[in-house]
């Protein structure tokens, strides 16, 4: 598999064959294949306006700044702070891959250097942790897994 | 642009039309509440009970309701209702999008312009539950609201994300002591009715602490069970009203409102837009509570009464603060147990025991107990109560909060 350029027009006919697919959550707004895709491929991008510059986040069809249809998917900072969080002690329904992870934690982090987009994660780490909101964070990138429901996922770790 | 503030059936020419007291809640009905799972009937004929109920108190023909309105994710559309209730013409049935929690109040909104507009005379606002014809409420919510950015990241349910305002709302300096006293006002409340599935459960401080933690802040009491049974309203025009049998609830202001920057957006709400942060906690309630003020005419200070959904505890104490009746610095002193209950409280809020004692019937219920206060029929009775407030939210997609008025507050 050779890497593509996820922002050009080849990107729209490139094929691999994505473990998220096999796995999908039919809900939200549906418009962010491109973010997981990235994610199995290791890299992390967000979709900006290639007009006006807006980081749309979370993954909507057209820019609803400018107006703009074209959008493009940038590699962006892996990086922020926390925003909020919760850890989580009950196993819910839809995410009982995380059974062996009770109790977890789950970040918000908001992401300045792409427009403040907030990126929800699992903190890799010591999960008996009180992160304080406003702490910095650097992310990384879990190929797909059973507890992240079939998809590729970024984790948060408190940033040292 | 300020809305003028006058009675609907009045308003000509350039000026706004405003629904203010053009129409009143003219019949309750529910049935039973039952635990999830255990209604001996299927979710559509609870919705007929709740909606037939809603008639035979209101003094009219089931057959003369013409128009249905819910939310959330509901499955009992008009038009499967109408067979079973002999419905001569269904003139309108509409769904209002969104979280279940977000819709309910703004559902009268609905039904009022339907029939300030002529389109419908007599309608049904409803919502019924069924485990066993719907599947597990907290799977469905789930299904339904949050997308794989949610579930990839173990969050399986609306608590988590409450969770996370829950968290800033502590972080800002509103004391944890503000979410319990919504719980211990809730079973109080629930304790003296006796159809509250929570009526022999006894919450004390010490209950509420000891019990288990379900997502940080959040414990298991400040969580909404889940329950069967239906529960429905009727809406008519107001000079219609007086001939009903019961004590007409007006409805004096009913906004629905997704800020900008909110809507469906993964916990990105109030980003951007030179918004202060502090709009992640009070998702839509900021846009909604100035334009319910300002359509009805009265302000915070005004209210008796409150019922406030609380699919989680944080989510009324955000309702408090954004709808002007403390600032999170006096959350603290104004959100005690001995202010929120009846009849004595400066303002007692969910006073048939809401969605955390009474049952979850989508909060539903909280429309009934709020029309319940201006008739005097309360078990938990605010003695001599003539504005009842209702506030939905927070959810995913939209608020709505909606006031209603005995007459003398037209």
């Amino acid at each position: 598999v050779t890497h593509t350029d996820l922002t050009s027009p080849d990107a729209q006919t490139f094929s691999r064959d994505y473990a998220f697919k096999k796995h999908r959550i039919q809900s939200g707004i549906a418009s962010d294949d491109r973010f997981w895709e990235a994610l199995e491929d290791n890299e992390f991008r967000l979709p900006r306006c290639a007009k006006c510059g807006h980081w749309i986040w979370p993954a909507v069809p057209r820019c609803g700044e400018c107006g703009s249809w074209d959008i493009g998917w940038e590699l962006a900072e892996l990086a922020g702070h926390v925003f909020s969080w919760t850890r989580t002690h009950y196993l819910f329904d839809r995410v009982r891959g995380r059974a062996e992870e009770i109790p977890y934690v789950i970040l918000l982090a908001e992401i300045p250097s792409a427009g403040g987009a907030r990126i929800m994660g699992v903190l890799d780490g010591d999960s008996s942790i009180n992160p304080q909101i406003g702490a910095p964070l650097v992310g990384i990138i879990r190929p797909p897994s059973e507890s992240a429901n079939g998809y590729p996922s970024v984790n948060w770790r408190l940033a040292p | 642009m300020p809305l003028q503030n006058r009675c609907g059936t009045g308003a000509k020419g350039s000026d706004v039309m405003t629904l203010r007291g053009a129409t009143a809640v003219v019949g309750i009905g529910h049935t039973p509440y039952y635990q999830r799972g255990e209604s001996p009937e299927s979710e559509l004929a609870l919705c007929v009970r709740a909606i037939v109920a809603a008639c035979e108190d209101a003094g009219i023909d089931p057959r003369d309701v013409d128009g249905f309105v819910s939310y959330g994710a509901d499955h009992n559309m008009g038009a499967k209702l109408m067979p079973a209730l002999g419905t001569r013409e269904l003139r309108t049935s509409i769904l209002n999008w969104g979280g279940g929690g977000g819709g309910i109040p703004g559902c009268l909104n609905i039904a009022a312009a339907q029939i300030l507009a002529g389109q419908a005379e007599c309608v049904a606002v409803f919502r019924s539950l069924s485990e066993k014809s719907s599947g597990r409420l907290r799977v469905v919510v789930s299904e339904e609201n949050q997308g794989p950015q949610y579930q990839v990241n173990g969050i399986g349910t609306p608590i988590q994300y409450i969770a996370f305002r829950a968290q800033r709302l502590l972080e800002a300096g509103v004391p944890r002591s503000a979410m319990e006293a919504i719980a211990l006002a809730d079973y109080y409340h629930a304790n003296r009715n006796p159809e509250a599935l929570a009526r022999n459960v006894v919450l004390d401080s010490e209950r509420y602490q000891r019990s288990k933690i379900i997502s940080e802040p959040l414990r298991l009491f400040d969580c909404s069970r889940e329950s069967d049974g239906g529960a429905a309203v009727i809406v008519m025009r107001a000079d219609r009203a007086k001939d009903t049998r019961k004590t007409p609830a007006y409805i004096l202001a009913a906004p629905i409102s997704a800020a900008q920057s909110f809507g469906y957006v993964e916990e990105n709400h109030g980003r951007g837009s030179g918004q202060p942060a502090e709009n992640f906690e009070a998702w839509n309630f900021h846009t909604v509570a100035p334009r319910l003020w300002r359509e009805s005419g009265y302000g915070p200070q005004d209210v008796d009464v409150a019922q406030l959904y609380e699919h989680v505890t944080a989510g009324a104490v955000a309702a408090l603060i954004y709808h002007g009746f403390c600032t999170r610095e006096s959350a603290g002193d104004f959100i005690r147990f001995e202010n929120l209950i009846a009849p004595s409280g400066q303002l007692p809020i969910n006073t048939s025991g809401g969605n955390l004692a009474e049952a979850f019937l989508h909060g539903m219920n909280l429309v009934l107990e709020t029309v319940r206060q201006i008739r005097g029929e309360s078990c938990n009775q605010v003695p001599g109560a003539k504005l009842s407030l209702m506030t939905g939210g927070p959810s995913v997609g939209l608020a709505s909060s909606a006031l209603l008025g005995s007459e003398e507050t037209l």
